[in-house]
């Protein structure tokens, strides 16, 4: 028996707009997070094509790629992915001082992040040292400190007991609102889901349907 | 990303990590030392031996044998025509020739002491004291006044023969009768001992010089009288001096032009150190060639460090990707640490490298402290100070073996490096 190569996506197309808070919603193993992944150019499709500001993003370098997600992208992951090593506010710096930001400015700029989801007390303890909700915002402040156009949460809450979760998910809803930036959310929770503007029904690799949720208010 | 800030992060990281990073280091240490050590004391011994040898053979002498090991049997001895020619040469300063006789007895009429000479030589006191100017030290009296054929020097070990002999055989002005081996023609050809009395011109200080001519057990009569004697015009061998050692090759060449092939052969102190050097050379080029080695196993234990580092920080390199680290800047923050570890590895290599060689030239020269030596053999060399090995700071040393160990590191950091480069953002995510 050899392997059996099972898509994960298999076909589908849909439009994001700027400044939505949009989420996927599926059972696990439909396909919600190589989607995720596939937006956020970490990953390249069999087929198809990604267009991000009406450019096809597929035709870019490798280091075009690293380059777009440096300057256009923001991740927020289910098991936070902060580095154990680096306090809080390093964490944060850590997408600028890869841009090449001085340091003095982006210690700067990760302080203000910090300040901003709710963390100026804690900027100087590791992540051991945080629960599970300050992770996450710290994750949050690292993925939006570089001003990224486009946010994409992969489970934000999976990892997290309801009421931190419903806070983060507020957090999200806040910075969504001042900042005006596109969030892209995949979830398996149907309240979370209900959240946002529009929300992306996925299973088995297929968009099974687009919803307009009814918390929806358009400015 | 700045280059600053990516050897910072690399610097965090192996302090993160201290035992690995200073048994990784040790390493680099351990080739580094063996490296510098080795360079620096055998070049220190090298500079040593170089100097003992100048010391022995004068530079600018040359010393012209009959015959070469091939043709021995066929000697020609050399003649004053042959003094001419070798003088014309261009940058010889003065050649002289000398015959030698072997096993002469002296016997001193004053004390009644006898005493043995191993080597008469028949010599132009004139020329050989310019040609030898350094060697002839008088302990008592005097070189010959020129055109005297009746006076004579000793050596140091002719005229104190044993250790313990504190009053000398003869001082200058002393009648001495010489007892050579003469063959006699006439009426059938036979040996016989003669006897010949000379006055003593002057005695000489020990020079033990460890070359191949040693005067301390030499005896010098004049050539003039030695000829008639013997009645020949012939002599045994030529010394040349010339003016500036680095020719002397080149004055060499010309001298065995002069005469047919295979007839003489020249003894050429350059030459011969140049070839001690080159083997001393050789030989200290094989030991660091082996010190290389330690500093090669050195760099597969980076390896292999940094590779089991790079599977353990592979979700970090995935977290790094995902948020726009070039492929480039994860390699380089990994080349980075094997750098580091080059460089600290380096520098404390060649500090230890540079204290090892001085503690070891320190040991090994008070092992090398001179041992009495029975003055038994035929000019037996003689060692008057201690050896002493200083090692020596090359500055080219230095640089090569410090640059040599970043080199190795990086080389060996770069196919770990390279395959955290290399790893896929999704994949390297999904590890556990």
């Amino acid at each position: 028996m050899g392997r059996v190569l099972v898509p994960a996506l298999r076909g589908l197309s849909f439009t994001v707009e700027e400044g939505e808070l949009l989420t996927i919603f599926g059972p696990s193993g439909s396909g919600k997070s190589t989607l995720l992944h596939l937006i956020g150019c970490l990953d390249r499709p069999d087929e198809g094509e990604i267009l991000i500001d009406g450019a096809n993003v597929l035709e870019l370098s490798d280091d075009k790629l690293a380059e777009l997600r440096l300057t256009k992208i923001g991740f927020v992951f289910q098991f936070f992915n902060l580095l154990p090593r680096l306090t809080a506010l390093r964490n944060v710096e850590l997408p600028l001082t890869i841009a090449g930001v001085s340091e003095k400015e982006a210690s700067e700029r990760a302080e203000e992040m910090l300040r901003l989801v709710g963390l100026e007390a804690r900027m100087n303890h590791r992540p051991s040292e945080l629960s599970g909700g300050e992770q996450q915002r710290v994750a949050i402040a690292r993925a939006l400190v570089n001003n990224p156009k486009i946010v994409l949460a992969d489970e934000p809450t999976g990892n997290l007991d309801t009421k931190t979760g419903w806070e983060i998910v507020q957090l999200m809803r806040k910075l969504n609102q001042e900042k005006s930036q596109t969030f892209v959310v995949v979830t398996h929770d149907p309240q979370i889901a209900e959240t946002a503007h529009r929300i992306i029904h996925l299973k088995d690799g297929l968009i099974e349907g687009i919803k307009e949720a009814p918390r929806r208010n358009k400015q | 990303m700045r280059l600053g800030r990516i050897l910072a992060m690399a610097w965090e990281n192996m302090k993160q990590r201290k035992l690995r990073t200073s048994l990784t280091t040790l390493g680099v240490v351990i080739g580094i030392t063996a490296i510098i050590g080795l360079a620096s004391l055998g070049e220190g011994f090298r500079l040593e031996v170089r100097e003992r040898m100048q010391q022995g053979f004068e530079l600018d002498n040359l010393t012209v044998i009959p015959g070469t090991l091939f043709a021995g049997l066929s000697r020609d001895r050399f003649t004053d025509y042959d003094i001419q020619n070798i003088s014309k040469i261009e940058g010889v300063k003065v050649a002289t020739q000398v015959m030698q006789i072997g096993n002469v007895t002296l016997h001193n009429k004053r004390n009644n002491k006898r005493v043995q000479a191993f080597v008469a030589t028949a010599v132009n006191f004139t020329e050989f004291a310019k040609v030898f100017p350094d060697r002839l030290v008088f302990e008592n009296g005097t070189l010959p006044e020129p055109g005297r054929n009746d006076t004579i020097v000793i050596g140091y070990k002719v005229n104190y023969p044993t250790e313990n002999d504190t009053t000398p055989f003869a001082v200058a002005n002393d009648t001495i009768t010489l007892t050579l081996g003469v063959f006699i023609q006439e009426p059938y050809p036979h040996p016989e001992l003669r006897n010949y009395n000379f006055t003593v011109a002057g005695t000489l200080q020990k020079t033990g010089t460890p070359g191949i001519t040693n005067f301390d057990y030499w005896i010098f009569i004049p050539l003039e009288t030695v000829r008639k004697i013997y009645d020949t015009l012939e002599s045994d061998l030529i010394f040349v001096k010339v003016y500036n050692p680095e020719e002397s090759e080149r004055i060499a060449d010309d001298i065995e032009g002069l005469f047919p092939p295979f007839k003489v052969t020249i003894l050429v102190p350059l030459t011969f150190i140049r070839q001690v050097d080159g083997i001393l050379t050789i030989v200290q080029l094989f030991l660091m060639a082996v010190a290389s080695i330690s500093l090669l196993v050195a760099g597969i234990g980076i390896m292999n460090i940094m590779t089991v580092s790079v599977m353990e920080r592979t979700r970090e390199i995935g977290i790094l990707k995902a948020i726009g680290a070039k492929s480039r800047t994860v390699l380089s923050m990994f080349l980075a640490e094997a750098l580091l570890i080059g460089t600290m590895g380096g520098l404390i290599g060649l500090l230890t490298g540079y204290g090892l060689s001085f503690g070891l030239a320190y040991v090994l020269s008070s092992f090398m402290q001179p041992q009495h030596q029975r003055s038994i053999g035929f000019q037996t060399p003689e060692s008057p100070q201690r050896i002493t090995i200083t090692p020596v700071f090359s500055p080219e040393w230095t640089i090569v073996a410090f640059a040599f160990a970043i080199i190795v590191c990086v080389i060996f950091g770069l196919y770990p490096a390279r395959k955290a480069a290399k790893l896929n953002p999704v994949e390297a995510l999904r590890y556990e």
